[in-house]
């Protein structure tokens, strides 16, 4: 069952509909036949489902609460996660699974309701071994869309415009994908980039893509009152306004580094999935609900 | 009896009558709480024609640098003592500014750091602890530092120390930015009247506490007899004219209610500039 629903969320998941470790790729012949490769990727991916949905077994109560509220919104997120325990779409009901505490312990309520706030991403930072050394002159010189200047960077800075990202691509082979609003949109971009520079004669691969960094924000549609939030907690919070006009939340658990501004406005960043990232604001929201300022 | 022995000065360092045969000189002053003791020996400079060798120089040039250890540390304090100086900071908060860097220095964890930059940072956490806040900018102009590395430095010293500082107010700032504006008390206790009840009302939400106290300062000037323009309390405040402009539209509307019941107006206050 688990090993099914694995299955089925990888389908999903790496592109829209198309599986993509078959020998008939959609970005042309020119790759190198990597079968092996793929299926490394593929069993490195099952694994870390396996781990995540080991690891968020606890959270899995709390997640789904969460997505309780705001199921009515998600579900094409949820389509593309690929390493959350969240429930797929039209194959779970909307009440968590039997196995949660809460149904028979609290009342149709849970005591503090969830915010019905979703937070959006706006920036997924992402790297992925190309496997191969990189002559960046020769791609500055042959692709569209790329800047090298070797006296002030390293890497060649190439741009596409679907999905609208920037890559730094390295000597080495290894490559930095930034701007894509999900991890989707990353993962398929920086396969754009490595197509590119596998058109331009190298033997590019696709190897240990990671997203390495998810930023997040949302508007709690209340003014917050700042100098209260960093009073009462002082250990996680800094609000030095001659700095920056935010407080600078870090919780620890999850790690996620929060700035919260007196607009209402948060932005979360320093999530690795973006399950952290909706986490985070779920125990930030009580917090700030708390210290709403009152005129 | 009780003998106590003095950690002082030598007191009678001036004096020169048996200069070089009074036995009771000691040494210079002890600094126990900041070095690791100084009991070391510094050679002197050579009095008198044998201390010098053929050519000239001087025999025993090296005076030996004495505890290499906290060279740096030495350093360190020199730079804080001068830094103060420039803004006449007193002695208590000198001292508090050489412990917070002992602590630092000791701890090693912000080892990479430039020495002058950690210093200009506790000696902006001491101003913070004593009460009496100077603004970064007020730091910058005696340190060499950019105010990007003091601000990083502070962050990270709070970290390393695991303590914390009060949030700035727009009072702290009053008494300094008044005088040097020359203004009277009157004046000063209007501003800080204005900027208070301006913070309560929350008319100026997530401005900076320093630009609501030039706004506050430029309001109370502008209705006595001592008007200062934007670009002269922007100058003393380290805040640009257009930010004093910024907040002082946001609290100009409200401007009756926030001004003190016994204010003597010079300008009344349906007079005061609008901008």
């Amino acid at each position: 069952m688990n090993n099914a629903r694995t299955d089925r969320s990888l389908e999903g998941a790496m592109t829209p509909g198309i599986p993509i470790f078959s020998p008939m790729m959609p970005y042309g012949t020119g790759l190198t036949p990597q079968p092996v490769q793929s299926t490394n990727s593929l069993s490195i991916l099952e694994e870390q489902q396996r781990q995540q949905q080991q690891q968020q077994a606890a959270q899995q109560s709390t997640s789904q609460q969460a997505t309780q509220g705001t199921s009515g919104q998600t579900p094409q997120l949820f389509h593309s996660q690929t390493l959350t325990t969240a429930p797929l779409p039209g194959t779970t009901p909307l009440y968590p699974s039997p196995m949660t505490p809460m149904t028979p312990i609290t009342p149709a309520t849970p005591a503090s309701e969830s915010s019905g706030i979703v937070p959006q991403l706006q920036n997924i930072v992402s790297t992925v071994n190309l496997g191969c050394k990189l002559d960046l002159k020769t791609i500055a010189l042959r692709a569209r869309n790329a800047e090298y200047n070797p006296k002030r960077f390293a890497a060649v800075i190439m741009r596409i415009r679907e999905p609208r990202t920037t890559a730094l691509i390295f000597s080495s082979g290894k490559m930095v994908c930034t701007g894509a609003k999900s991890e989707e949109q990353s993962r398929l971009a920086a396969r754009k980039y490595a197509r590119v520079v596998q058109k331009l004669g190298f033997p590019a691969k696709f190897l240990d893509f990671k997203i390495q960094n998810m930023v997040g924000s949302c508007d709690v549609k209340f003014p917050i009152r700042l100098e209260g939030l960093v009073l009462t907690h002082q250990q996680f919070s800094s609000y030095e306004p001659e700095l920056f006009p935010g407080l600078i939340y870090r919780m620890i658990k999850p790690r996620i580094v929060l700035l919260i501004f007196v607009s209402g406005k948060v932005v979360l960043t320093g999530a690795k999935v973006r399950a952290e990232i909706y986490e985070a604001f779920e125990n930030i929201y009580p917090i700030l609900k708390g210290f709403r300022k009152t005129t | 009896g009780d003998r106590v022995i003095d950690v002082g000065s030598e007191w009678r360092t001036f004096s020169n009558d048996k200069a070089t045969k009074d036995p009771s000189r000691v040494g210079d002053t002890q600094n126990p709480l900041l070095s690791d003791g100084d009991l070391s020996t510094m050679i002197g400079k050579g009095t008198g024609a044998a201390s010098f060798d053929e050519f000239g120089n001087s025999k025993y040039q090296n005076r030996r640098t004495m505890s290499s250890s906290d060279r740096a540390m030495m350093n360190a304090f020199k730079e804080i003592t001068n830094m103060a100086d420039r803004i006449n900071l007193p002695r208590n908060i000198v001292d508090r500014t050489n412990n917070l860097f002992k602590q630092v220095y000791e701890q090693k964890s912000l080892k990479g750091r430039s020495n002058d930059a950690i210093a200009s940072a506790c000696l902006y956490i001491a101003c913070r602890q004593e009460g009496v806040p100077r603004t970064f900018k007020e730091i910058c102009a005696v340190s060499r530092i950019s105010k990007k590395e003091i601000g990083r430095c502070f962050k990270l010293i709070l970290k390393a120390l695991e303590t914390s500082v009060d949030l700035i107010t727009t009072g702290d700032f009053m008494s300094r930015f008044c005088s040097n504006l020359g203004l009277p008390k009157q004046v000063q206790m209007a501003a800080t009247h204005i900027a208070r009840k301006a913070v309560e009302l929350d008319l100026v939400p997530g401005r900076s506490p320093i630009s609501v106290a030039a706004a506050a300062i430029y309001m109370a000037s502008q209705a006595s007899a001592e008007k200062r323009t934007q670009k002269e309390i922007g100058d003393i405040a380290g805040v640009a004219d257009v930010t004093i402009r910024q907040s002082y539209r946001l609290i100009y509307p409200r401007a009756p209610d926030l001004f003190p019941a016994d204010f003597k107006f010079d300008t009344p206050v349906d007079k005061l500039p609008q901008l």
